[in-house]
């Protein structure tokens, strides 16, 4: 088996550039609608008391679901022993860590006060899961951070299979920790189950392995490097597997639900007659997001192609992202019911389907801190040897 | 070649450092003298002096930890009208007039921003709390029209005053 | 080399010591202030403090006067139909669908034993006091509104501009999150004989449609009414064991 050679993308190409440049500018669009938000106050966006976490919740979340799902091809190699992926290794890492860090960038900036981050890495109350998602975010950057030199340090290699394994259990933790978010919250009709938290797992190992493959498809086309058609098989099949999980589980987390009569108003909104939820639901994620993309990667006809794949992670990644949707504002739009067998009604908006209009300064806010990630990794890859020169013929060695 | 460069750069340095020595008692001053001073702002002592918190001095330089310490107090404790009480500071160094006016924290004239914006220190206090005083704390007669009902009576208060094991 | 290590051990132990000195002649200062300024804590060991709404003796004008008693008392505003101004305090009106007859209920923070608000703050600033009292610290709190989305009764409210004119014992500010603190304000000043804005505004003619006092004093009016009468908790089966208690519902 040879020796993979890495090395840093050198290109200086015109596209290269524009890329750079205009991820900049929306980077720091997203800073300046974060300024914007922290001065004014939260009513400059669509966020309300009744709808408290918006848009850029949804892009914070699906980038750190992705971030620990990208780590992913990582653990097959080091953990798994698998030799395909090992070429992979320190790019998935280092993306791993690029992605959590622009979607924790949009968590903070976002926050009523955001002037108070030593507050928040000071006082923990460690009965809260969002406590615990801090501290195993920041202990995400330094476990990934140390597999990556073992990965990257031809003496310390050995060690990298144990710095694995630690990186593997800490992010399937960190990974049930942001599912828990949401599954401890027993107020809500909408949450309040144990199966969010292995639906996030499972959806960060769909999203974060599309989201690595569209990058390393960018890094390589942007550099001329060669991808093998063996590996892009493999990658393909494993997306699909992981789709196939995502859909398994949605499936089970609804029928579940609909057998309990208490919640057929949250089904009926969500399945039904919920408007942008609804066609969210069943477009955008079960269509576009599971569907589509399992037909693309095990059609045999498309066996291998690249565009296919690229499609086929675009569409999870857009599934992904509406299925976060669905999740997060489709949970809260539904009301809560604090008088069974009741009709409600206040001022404060009790009994009622919330509405929700993100501002432009959320989508900045979340464009944002995607593009820090990506300009994060485009970066990182420039400035140290992660990608391999070439990856062909890597992944018939076994 | 290496040590040539270094030697320059500590004479330079010992040149700056001599030369910051000699100057250094021309410069300005607290008080107002010197060369480039500016006159650092001194706020109005209110009129009930008996009421100080501790000597101006001291004031300066610890009223953000007296703060700081008393705020869990009175949050978790339930501490209220204590020496270092936020609504005490006001009430004595910002209280409404008559008519019921006072400067908000953002005008120059305020007592906190006298100071505040010469050391360019934002203040983060006012954010949630009453940057003037209706003379809750100490029941001057310079009272608010916010809710009479809720006026601490005098008695109330010397009570809590004298508990309070301040003044 | 041996005279060179004593030197330096000297020099280094005299550092030592200097640098200790002075920093207990910083520190002193310090510590001698924070002995002299001790107020007195307003909590009474012991006591849990509770409501108990009668829903049978509240009008819809009377549960209209406890929200604007309230937000007279802690100087808040909401304008009707919007989607962003805090309300600690708001009027439910519930509909019978089988048989059409309207109530009104007056809903606020429950004051749970177990709050779900307390539990997912991630930095504690959202805290059940000694007394039983569930508040915001809202010096901690950092504005995630984790909390709005943990409580059952959504009680909470997030400050989503700047404020000004607020009043001396009710801070509220931008970026941080509130909720109805049971008048805290007057319990710490009344203690048993605190009565809240709202119940003020509606106990009157020798009637309590709103009853506060001690839970934990079996004495207490409150106590001994719940005694005789038993009274309803919203959601109870969540199990939170509210400090505030319905009758009529």
């Amino acid at each position: 088996m040879q020796t993979t050679r890495y090395a840093e993308i050198r290109t200086r190409s015109t596209p290269y550039r524009a890329l750079l440049v205009v991820l900049l500018a929306f980077v720091l669009a997203g800073l300046g609608a974060a300024h914007y938000m922290e001065v004014e106050g939260h009513h400059v966006t669509g966020m309300t008391n009744q709808i408290v976490w918006g848009l850029p919740h949804v892009f914070a979340i699906f980038l750190i679901v992705a971030a620990s799902g990208a780590l992913n091809v990582a653990s097959l190699s080091s953990v798994f022993g698998q030799p395909a992926y090992r070429p992979l290794a320190r790019f998935s890492a280092i993306l791993s860590v690029a992605l959590l860090f622009g979607g924790l960038s949009i968590l903070l900036l976002d926050l009523g006060r955001p002037d108070r981050l030593i507050v928040a890495m000071t006082h923990y109350n460690f009965k809260s899961i969002f406590a615990w998602n801090i501290f195993l975010y920041v202990g995400f950057f330094v476990i990934v951070g140390v597999y990556l030199w073992l990965t990257m340090e031809r003496r310390m290699y050995r060690f990298s299979k144990p710095a694995g394994v630690v990186a593997l259990v800490w992010r399937l933790v960190l990974t049930t920790g942001t599912g828990s978010i949401f599954g401890f919250l027993v107020a809500r009709e909408s949450y309040d189950t144990a199966i969010l938290a292995p639906l996030f797992v499972i959806l960060s190992f769909a999203i974060g392995l599309a989201v690595l493959v569209l990058l390393l498809q960018a890094s390589f086309t942007l550099d001329g490097r060669e991808l093998d058609t063996a590996l892009l098989k493999r990658l393909g099949r494993l997306l699909g597997i992981f789709v196939a999980a995502v859909f398994y589980f949605v499936l089970v987390f609804h029928l579940t639900k609909l057998y309990g009569t208490q919640y057929h108003g949250f089904e009926r909104f969500i399945l039904l007659d919920g408007g942008v939820y609804t066609g969210l639901f069943w477009i955008l994620q079960i269509g576009l997001g599971n569907l589509l993309p399992l037909a693309l990667v095990f059609a045999p006809r498309l066996q291998g192609s690249s565009r296919a794949l690229t499609a086929a992670c675009a569409l999870v990644v857009a599934g992904g992202f509406a299925q976060l949707y669905v999740i997060i504002i489709g949970g809260q739009a539904y009301p809560l019911d604090i008088f069974p067998g009741y009709q409600v009604e206040s001022s404060f908006y009790d009994g009622v389907i919330n509405a929700y209009q993100p501002s432009a300064w959320e989508w900045l806010l979340g464009l944002g801190g995607l593009t820090a990630a990506v300009l994060a990794a485009l970066l990182i890859v420039r400035v140290l040897p992660i990608l391999p020169e070439s990856l062909r013929g890597e992944a018939s060695g076994s | 070649m290496a040590a040539n460069g270094i030697f320059r750069i500590s004479l330079l340095f010992g040149v700056w450092l001599a030369l910051t020595a000699l100057l250094l008692p021309a410069a300005g001053r607290a008080d107002g003298s010197g060369f480039g001073a500016i006159d650092i702002p001194r706020p109005a002592t209110p009129a009930n002096e008996d009421k100080c918190v501790a000597p101006t001095e001291i004031m300066r330089r610890e009223h953000m930890k007296f703060l700081y310490q008393q705020r869990d107090r009175t949050v978790i404790d339930g501490e209220r009208n204590g020496r270092y009480s936020l609504i005490g500071c006001m009430d004595c160094h910002n209280p409404v007039s008559p008519t019921g006016e006072a400067p908000g924290y953002g005008d120059p004239d305020h007592f906190c921003s006298t100071c505040h914006a010469y050391a360019s220190v934002k203040i983060d206090c006012f954010e949630c709390h009453a940057d003037r005083g209706y003379g809750t704390w100490q029941n001057n007669t310079a009272a608010s029209t916010w809710n009479d009902d809720t006026q601490l009576t005098a008695t109330t208060l010397q009570r809590r005053l004298e508990t309070a094991g301040g003044d | 080399m041996a005279t060179d290590g004593e030197n330096h051990d000297a020099s280094r132990r005299g550092f030592l010591k200097g640098a200790a000195a002075l920093a207990g002649t910083l520190v002193a200062p310090g510590v001698f202030l924070y002995q002299s300024g001790q107020a007195s804590s307003s909590l009474l060991p012991g006591v849990r403090w509770g409501m108990l709404i009668d829903n049978n003796a509240l009008s819809e004008r009377d549960v209209d006067a406890c929200v604007a008693a309230c937000k007279r008392e802690n100087g808040w505003q909401a304008e009707p139909g919007s989607t962003t101004d805090a309300q600690w305090i708001r009027k439910v009106t519930l509909t019978d669908p089988g048989t059409g007859r309207r109530s009104f209920v007056p809903l606020m923070c429950q004051h749970c034993a177990h709050p779900p608000c307390v539990d997912v703050c991630p930095t504690g600033a959202s805290f059940k006091r000694a007394d039983g009292l569930v508040l915001v610290n809202k010096h901690t709190c950092i504005g995630c509104r984790y909390c709005m989305m943990a409580c059952p009764y959504k009680a909470r409210s997030f400050i989503h501009e700047s404020l000004s004119g607020q009043l001396p014992y009710v801070p509220r500010g931008k970026g941080t999150v509130e909720s109805c603190t049971m008048c805290v304000q007057r319990i710490d000043r009344d203690g048993a004989n605190a009565v809240p804005a709202c119940a003020e505004a509606v106990n009157r003619d020798g009637r309590k449609p709103i009853l506060f006092g001690d839970l934990n004093d079996p004495d207490s009016e409150i106590s001994r009414r719940l005694q005789q009468l038993g009274a309803t908790r919203l959601r109870a089966d969540m199990g939170l064991e509210q400090a505030i208690s319905y009758e009529g519902l």
